[in-house]
């Protein structure tokens, strides 16, 4: 390759129409949208600490019910922010912390006798922490007998290296304020009481102490991480200056965060892999019946990323400078293409949850022959597949390739869920 | 810098020549890794339901004979995850594995304890789990102690009869939609088509490529393994028929014939691939584990995971030399997530 073949096509390349906008602005927005994200799920979470605390204090049907909302508002900016996941390694690692799931929920608390005991796979499943003040755990001596945030981080949270022994974060709370839905396919979520919480004689399935401590201690736990996350996408936070130091690596991430997501995680193992399984325990809000929602938020947190916009729950909107901008200015057509395709999504995904809140729960979709909730199912995940056949051609576009190979997840990760 | 160097040698090359060596791999990649492949899958399984109509005991030689064979042809085009494959989950519909939860084992204990009227309409069946369904539960029919003599035998016979002429009908119509279309979408790619150009078709075929060398290591070998202090030798896959360390090397015998084809614009690319893949079939050939017991003990563990590092350095060929030659992405795949 000679220098002035090379320096023709440079020149070429600067003849072009310069560029609207600068990736620099593009990376800023990102992050401004990650800050805000995680600091009103952060809000949000201190929200449902709150709803926590009077639930132990007064344990009645309105303080449960309350939690139960709290957490559902949680959920809904924390959704957005999983778009931020898989091409940031500083989330990746961190959030299975907040957001794991399955879980084997008979580590934490009592289940229905259908639940089985301990398995192959996990020696934990149903050691149910909360009606054991000590216990063996890996052949040694636990002192569980105060449960605190230090305890269920370090010592029961994927016990025994086993992924499915989530003792915190939304999915171990979800559980105690819900409880197991033991409706199969059929209507209905978990249907936990609230004299689960009770004092005295009103306590129901015994430890009722114990389980608040548990609660209040997961509760505790989802506020201190999610104040960790905020400060990584502060001005000056490692997450923000990792991407501000290297403009396509952090291009590239934005893109890896969008595929990854859309694809082998929501299209494939969220979605796809529930549906054609039949099994309602691999819906991810499985104890709240709130999947629907969550596969909503995530598909919404992909869009924000391209479009470079956020609504936050205080109504104020983050937007600036976006990878929509950038293709925009490479090819427009794409641009529209990307666009349009995201949009598809939404509806879809708008449609799954439309349905669910007219009724037909996304357990009752995945039931065995129930064409129209798998239509509904195969819509979204459609269009999600669709949507990451073009951010393929964006990467390409955008000419990111080589840097979304060092980076992308599907060559470092050894989790492979399904072929 | 690298992206212009390519972009200019799209422009330098006669474009003509280089348009031709690009069609020319796509048109040989379908004509003499897929379709042959997807062919032998369509008969094996035949046999596989005929040999179980003719006789549906689970010892059964000739049941058991071609239960493998079809196996191998399967494993042969695992890697192949896209078009006809991923229409009305055919794929997921022959093959769920890995199964962390034990779904496979409760769907069909559930359907043998209820003798479900499901299970002895091969039609109606398309309806019932994944996990009940393809190589692995058929795996479980004629293999497991438990689920192979449980409840009524005759129920279980049935069954037996019912899953293998899904996988049948499964196998036909991926290959039917190769045969009648999708052939054509990849060799010679289309605006209006699934690929919009040659570089995208090659994508496709490279994203494969990638995800069989993905799964063979980390979930195929990888699983067993677990970790040092916690090995897993029973998440082996297929153990109980003996064929976790077969399906490795079945694999890697496609998959080296699939990177040779692709990059057969290159022979340093090819000779580089070769020594790889030999290497790693050698490995595979000497390790003399077949269900990767081995992982259990820490001399035995080692030698396993030699083979995992051999099937990576594959990995980094494919990555460091192919993608470039190719001009392409690594893309988006299904073992992306966690």
């Amino acid at each position: 390759m000679t220098r002035s073949l090379m320096t023709s096509v440079l020149a070429l390349t600067l003849a072009s129409p310069a560029l609207a906008v600068e990736k620099a602005d593009v990376i800023d927005t990102y992050a401004d949208i990650a800050e805000a994200a995680y600091g009103d799920s952060l809000i949000t979470a201190q929200a449902l600490v709150d709803a926590v605390d009077a639930l132990i204090a007064e344990p009645s049907a309105d303080t449960m019910q309350a939690a139960r909302t709290a957490w559902l508002a949680a959920r809904v900016p924390y959704q957005q922010t999983e778009a931020y996941r898989f091409g940031n390694p500083i989330v990746d690692d961190w959030e299975g912390k907040l957001n794991a799931w399955p879980l084997d929920e008979g580590l934490i608390d009592y289940v229905d006798a259908s639940y089985g005991g301990a398995t192959d796979e996990n020696a934990a499943a149903a050691l149910n922490v909360i009606a054991n003040p000590t216990f063996t755990l890996s052949g040694t001596e636990v002192d569980a007998s105060t449960i605190t945030p230090e305890f269920l981080a370090e010592t029961l949270h994927e016990a025994d290296g086993n992924e499915a022994n989530v003792a915190s974060g939304y999915h171990a709370v979800e559980f105690l304020l819900w409880g197991q839905d033991l409706n199969g396919t059929k209507h209905g979520a978990g249907a936990r009481d609230w004299t689960d919480y009770a004092s005295g004689d009103d306590c129901t399935n015994d430890n009722c102490d114990r389980r608040g401590q548990y609660l209040k201690a997961a509760a505790d736990l989802i506020v201190s991480d999610l104040e960790y996350m905020v400060a990584q996408w502060a001005e000056g936070g490692a997450a923000r200056s990792t991407l501000t130091g290297n403009e396509d690596g952090a291009i590239s991430a934005m893109l890896t965060g969008m595929g990854s997501l859309s694809y082998g995680e929501l299209a494939g193992e969220r979605m796809r892999l529930g549906l054609m399984l039949n099994d309602p325990e691999e819906e991810q809000d499985c104890f709240s019946d709130n999947t629907h929602n969550s596969h909503y938020y995530d598909g919404l947190g992909i869009q924000n990323v391209y479009l470079g916009a956020y609504a936050r729950t205080d109504g104020t909107l983050v937007t600036g400078p976006s990878l929509s901008d950038l293709v925009a200015a490479e090819n427009a057509d794409l641009d529209a293409e990307m666009q349009l395709n995201l949009s598809t999504t939404m509806r879809k995904l708008g449609q799954m949850k439309t349905a669910a809140e007219a009724g037909m729960s996304y357990d009752q979709m995945m039931a065995r022959g129930n064409k129209g909730g798998e239509a509904l199912v195969m819509g979204g995940v459609n269009a999600l597949i669709a949507q990451t056949k073009t951010i393929e051609r964006v990467v390409a576009t955008l000419g990111v390739d080589d840097v979304a190979i060092e980076g992308s997840d599907s060559l470092d990760s050894p989790g492979a869920v399904f072929e | 810098m690298k992206n212009l160097v390519l972009a200019l040698g799209f422009i330098c090359a006669p474009l003509g020549a280089a348009a031709d060596v690009a069609t020319a791999m796509l048109r040989d990649v379908v004509d003499h890794h897929i379709l042959p492949r997807y062919s032998t899958l369509a008969e094996r399984a035949d046999a596989l339901a005929d040999a179980a109509e003719q006789n549906c005991a689970p010892d059964a030689a000739a049941l058991r004979d071609t239960y493998h064979s079809a196996f191998d042809a399967w494993i042969a085009v695992s890697h192949l995850r896209f078009g006809p494959s991923e229409v009305d989950n055919r794929a997921f519909a022959l093959a769920f594995w890995p199964d962390s939860r034990g779904a496979t084992p409760k769907t069909l204990a559930a359907l043998i304890a209820d003798a479900d009227p499901v299970g002895t309409n091969p039609q109606a069946y398309a309806d019932v789990s994944i996990a009940g369904r393809g190589f692995y539960a058929l795996e479980f029919l004629l293999f497991d102690e438990q689920i192979s003599t449980s409840g009524d035998a005759t129920y279980r016979c049935d069954l037996v009869q019912t899953v293998t002429a899904d996988i049948a009908t499964q196998s036909h119509a991926i290959l039917d939609g190769w045969t009648t279309g999708y052939a054509d979408a990849v060799a010679a790619p289309s605006e209006g088509g699934p690929y919009r150009s040659t570089e995208e078709a090659a994508q496709e075929l490279y994203k494969a490529l990638n995800l069989g060398l993905e799964f063979t290591a980390d979930t195929r070998i990888g699983r067993p393994m677990g970790s040092f202090d916690r090995p897993r030798p029973k998440r082996a896959e297929a153990w109980r028929s003996g064929r976790s360390l077969r399906n490795v090397e079945v694999a890697l015998v496609s998959l080296q014939d699939l990177a040779r084809r692709l990059a057969a614009g290159s022979d340093a690319v090819v000779a580089s691939f070769d020594d790889r893949f030999d290497d790693a079939l050698k490995v595979a050939g000497d390790l003399d584990d077949p269900v990767f017991a081995g992982t259990a003990t820490p001399q035995s563990r080692l030698r396993v995971e030699v083979l995992q590092q051999s099937v990576a350095a594959i990995r980094e060929v494919a990555r460091d030399d192919l993608g470039p030659q190719l001009g392409v992405a690594s893309g988006f795949n299904a073992l992306d997530g966690d």
